[in-house]
């Protein structure tokens, strides 16, 4: 699988993230997406008209869209991640898909405002991301209450994955997540997810790491 | 009543070995959970590079910070810097301390030694802790009281209402929930909070325009 990439995108990080938790390798393509506008380039448009990223091309399949990519990739190799094949959950799953477009449109254009130069109402774009955080904020807190920690069910799903790079970064569009506890345990919870990598803005649960080497009253008594 | 305690935070927000932003007047704090279940407010900037301590990570009884990972323990004092592993941390290195106390599901901070212990709210526990982009008075008038401390009802039940005034005519409503609700009175409960925060929000919207 070839995957048209670029490194601070977060619609891109959602597929780089997923892939390295299922384990399945990525043929990754850096496309020069700012200041090169590469994605615009005569290559790049005749492989998505569209004109974003990512892209992921795989035997005679074509995906320009990351929730798409989400759902080619888990039915393909770790289909646990789609949800359990009942009406509700399958249904959420859906809802939150729908919903990390919002955080895209909003939280995500924020961002795109603030640390790429993009266009966009920065008042109105924060006001929508604030309005998307806060139901995300109470859906959790909500699952929360029923003993659950991710937002289709009791395990992480595609929905968790796509919702989370958005949320994670909205700090650099200006909407601090400091008001969301439970956001902040939820992504906690996926920052722990075995296998998890990073992005720049992104870090992992450094307290699962060992700590890297010995303490100072270590080394004196060895010593000794 | 009053209290020489700020209400931070909720108890089941920090689970162990876990840290927390917060805020204690203009100072950002950072409350965290040792491994043990230990509750501290410190200042929320590591003295090293001055990054946020609540971006930070526990291992254990100490705090460390995610940027170089200096580790601080009992008291804020700086135990490790593993750039430099042999080094035993000079006493100057210390990250300024505030008082932290648990009572009733609320993590209660102050500056200094506070008058006796927070106050508790028997057969009420912790439930949502909300940022409202309104000044401590006007969310209080929306619920129909005054002050700091509210017991009153909200939607399907009695609550006990903690505003925390933050700077920038913002509060933060920490909100405490009979013990045992069951789950489809805590659901109504969440959206009548929500419904609060519109209100207040709009009073405070109304109330900027009519003083512009």
């Amino acid at each position: 699988m070839i995957f048209y990439d670029y490194i601070l995108s977060p619609s891109c990080y959602r597929v780089r993230l997923f892939a390295a938790v299922i384990g399945r390798r990525l043929d990754l393509r850096a496309v020069d997406f700012h200041p090169g506008q590469e994605h615009r380039s005569d290559a790049m448009l005749a492989l998505n008209p569209a004109g974003t990223l990512p892209v992921l091309k795989d035997d005679g399949i074509v995906l320009t869209e990351s929730t798409a990519i989400l759902t080619y990739l888990a039915a393909h190799d770790a289909p646990a991640w789609l949800g359990d094949d009942t009406p509700v959950m399958r249904a959420r799953v859906a809802q939150w898909l729908a919903f990390a477009q919002r955080l895209t449109d909003s939280a995500g254009a924020a961002r795109a405002h603030d640390m790429l130069l993009a266009p966009g109402d920065i008042d109105a774009l924060r006001a929508e991301a604030t309005t998307a955080l806060r139901e995300l904020e109470a859906a959790l807190s909500a699952a929360r209450r029923r003993g659950e920690s991710f937002l289709a069910g009791n395990r992480p799903t595609i929905a968790d994955i796509a919702c989370f790079p958005h949320v994670a970064l909205a700090p650099d569009g200006g909407l601090p997540l400091d008001p969301y506890p439970s956001i902040r345990l939820w992504m906690r919870a996926l920052r722990g997810l075995e296998g998890f990598i990073e992005m720049p803005g992104i870090h992992r649960l450094h307290e699962l790491l060992p700590e890297p080497g010995p303490m100072p009253d270590v080394i004196r008594k060895e010593r000794a | 009543m009053t209290t020489d305690w700020t209400p931070a935070a909720l108890s089941r927000d920090i689970p162990a070995a876990s840290a927390a932003p917060g805020q204690l007047g203009e100072t950002d704090l950072a409350i965290w959970r040792s491994a043990s279940g230990r509750i501290a407010a410190w200042s929320d900037r590591c003295p090293h590079r001055g990054m946020r301590l609540s971006h930070g990570f526990v291992r254990g009884e100490r705090l460390s910070c995610i940027y170089h990972g200096w580790g601080y323990g009992e008291g804020g004092q700086c135990v490790r810097i593993p750039a430099h592993p042999e080094l035993t941390p000079p006493e100057a290195i210390k990250v300024p301390v505030f008082a932290a106390a648990e009572a009733s599901g609320v993590v209660w901070v102050a500056d200094g030694t506070p008058a006796g212990a927070p106050p508790e709210f028997p057969g009420f526990e912790g439930f949502r802790s909300l940022r409202i982009h309104a000044p401590a008075t006007v969310l209080a008038r929306a619920f129909g009281g005054a002050g700091h401390v509210i017991e009153g009802t909200l939607g399907p039940c009695a609550v006990v209402a903690l505003i925390q005034p933050l700077p920038g005519n913002v509060s933060a409503l920490h909100l405490l929930a009979p013990e045992g609700a069951g789950p489809a009175t805590l659901d109504a409960l969440s959206l009548a909070a929500e419904a609060l925060r519109r209100t207040a929000e709009a009073q405070a919207e109304q109330a900027e325009e009519e003083t512009a």
